[in-house]
């Protein structure tokens, strides 16, 4: 006799998420960086942010930092966000 | 029928446990298999249906619903009579305060520290005596139990995917103890935080590994508690600097000492807040030099207030030992405490 079980995952995505357009060059772009803001994020992101201007022609970085770095982003700085080109959100311990 | 989750056919019980391993949705521990009739029983027993919204992970906007929690408990080992236990631990654990994606993601490796209090202890046979942190009774291990299967199951908080603890510890297996109140000279933990005496309630907290102490040689409530300070603030000096919830066990032997003495929860937690606190420089003297920086006189507390201590009645009978167990991150996550078969949401009668 076999036996019927049920499935104990979340199933079916019911969170509206979907990916950004991705972006076809870096070059004149704006890019943003929120950062979980822990003590090595800094050099970290000084040096990521370097390398996107000086090797891919990034015109601008916008540096923002979590009020809390367990918890998802500012609204404020989600709002920001939307005059970004792309966003890299970044952690560091 | 109208359970809405995909159902699978397996040979026999021991090829659900393969099923169920091969695919990762078990703890690594045998599962009880969730058939639907046993998945509706725990639903009836709760009177909820089967897709009633029992809330909403807000990073990620994931429905959570009582059908979901109740084939998890089943997998845990729990009987209907517990389920209700799990969906208000789980309805804590979404409130805003207690930041449950940060708390299961971080590297911290928390578990969630479930209390229960009130009449439910006693109609589900949970204990609070011998080895209360160490799985008493069947009620609390399984429903400690369901917590992680529901967090791995319905939040992927399995190891290596949201899970990025780097050590974790033992509790998160299962958490959860119940107080002692037949016992205790005070008032409960959830009737401290606004809980009436006759409703059953859970407490959740992100929360570290237990620390065990002993003071079996004073009767005097400062000396004892000095040792409960010692500890925490060994905490604060190894782990987290940061303030929050701490939340301290006192079996009996030791609340013999407080009730006698004249001390309740307001003065232990008192006397907690005034003498459980570090000064920054003291990093120095275990390897943290490098972060002490200008602010070496700079004194943090263990707690915000004295209200921030959870005190616990709960232990066996003989043995002058207790316990602190510190919070995932300081302030970064909130205990929680929610009346079991209370709506958070719903709206007053209209008349």
């Amino acid at each position: 006799m076999t036996l019927e079980i049920l499935d104990p995952t979340h199933e079916g995505d019911t969170s509206g998420f979907a990916l950004a357009s991705r972006l076809s060059a870096l070059e004149g772009a704006t890019v943003g960086i929120i950062s979980n803001g822990k003590r090595n994020t800094i050099p970290f992101f000084d040096a990521f942010e370097d390398e996107m201007k000086r090797t891919y022609g990034v015109a601008e970085v916008v540096r923002r930092i979590k009020s809390n770095y367990s918890a998802p982003a500012d609204k404020y700085i989600v709002k920001e966000a939307e005059n970004w080109d792309a966003v890299v959100a970044g952690i560091g311990d | 029928m109208t359970l809405s989750s995909k159902r699978y056919e397996v040979d026999d019980i021991l090829a659900a446990q393969e099923f169920y391993h091969s695919r990762q949705w078990t703890d690594g521990l045998p599962v009880v298999p969730p058939t639907a009739n046993a998945v509706q029983a725990c639903l009836d027993w709760a009177m909820m249906p089967a897709d009633h919204l029992v809330g909403i992970e807000p990073v990620r906007n994931r429905a959570i619903t009582a059908e979901k929690l109740a084939i998890n408990a089943i997998m845990a080992g729990c009987l209907p009579m517990h389920f209700p236990v799990v969906i208000a631990a789980f309805t804590a654990m979404l409130q805003e305060p207690f930041l449950v994606h940060g708390a299961t993601a971080s590297t911290g490796g928390c578990a969630v520290l479930v209390v229960i209090n009130g009449p439910v202890r006693e109609e589900v046979g949970m204990s609070s005596s011998f080895n209360v942190l160490g799985s008493s009774d069947r009620a609390t291990t399984v429903i400690g139990r369901a917590i992680r299967l529901i967090l791995c199951n319905l939040l992927d908080v399995r190891p290596g995917q949201i899970d990025r603890s780097t050590l974790g510890h033992p509790g998160k297996l299962s958490y959860c103890i119940a107080e002692d109140e037949d016992n205790s000279p005070w008032n409960s933990l959830a009737e401290d935080q606004g809980v009436p005496h006759e409703a059953s309630a859970v407490t959740v907290m992100a929360a570290g590994a237990p620390r065990q102490l002993m003071n079996e040689w004073t009767t005097k409530p400062e000396e004892i508690l000095d040792t409960f300070c010692a500890e925490i603030k060994a905490n604060l000096r190894h782990y987290s600097i940061y303030p929050g919830n701490y939340a301290i066990v006192i079996p009996p032997q030791l609340r013999t000492h407080f009730d006698e003495a004249g001390w309740g929860r307001k003065e232990i937690q008192q006397y907690v807040f005034e003498n459980a606190r570090i000064l920054r420089r003291e990093w120095a003297d275990v390897g943290k030099g490098a972060v002490v920086g200008r602010r070496g006189d700079q004194e943090y507390p263990a707690l915000p207030d004295p209200e921030h201590l959870l005190i616990i009645a709960a232990g066996g009978p003989a043995g002058g030992f207790g316990a602190v167990i510190p919070p995932w991150l300081g302030h970064k996550s909130k205990a929680v405490t929610v009346a079991i078969g209370a709506c958070l949401d719903c709206e007053p009668p209209a008349n």
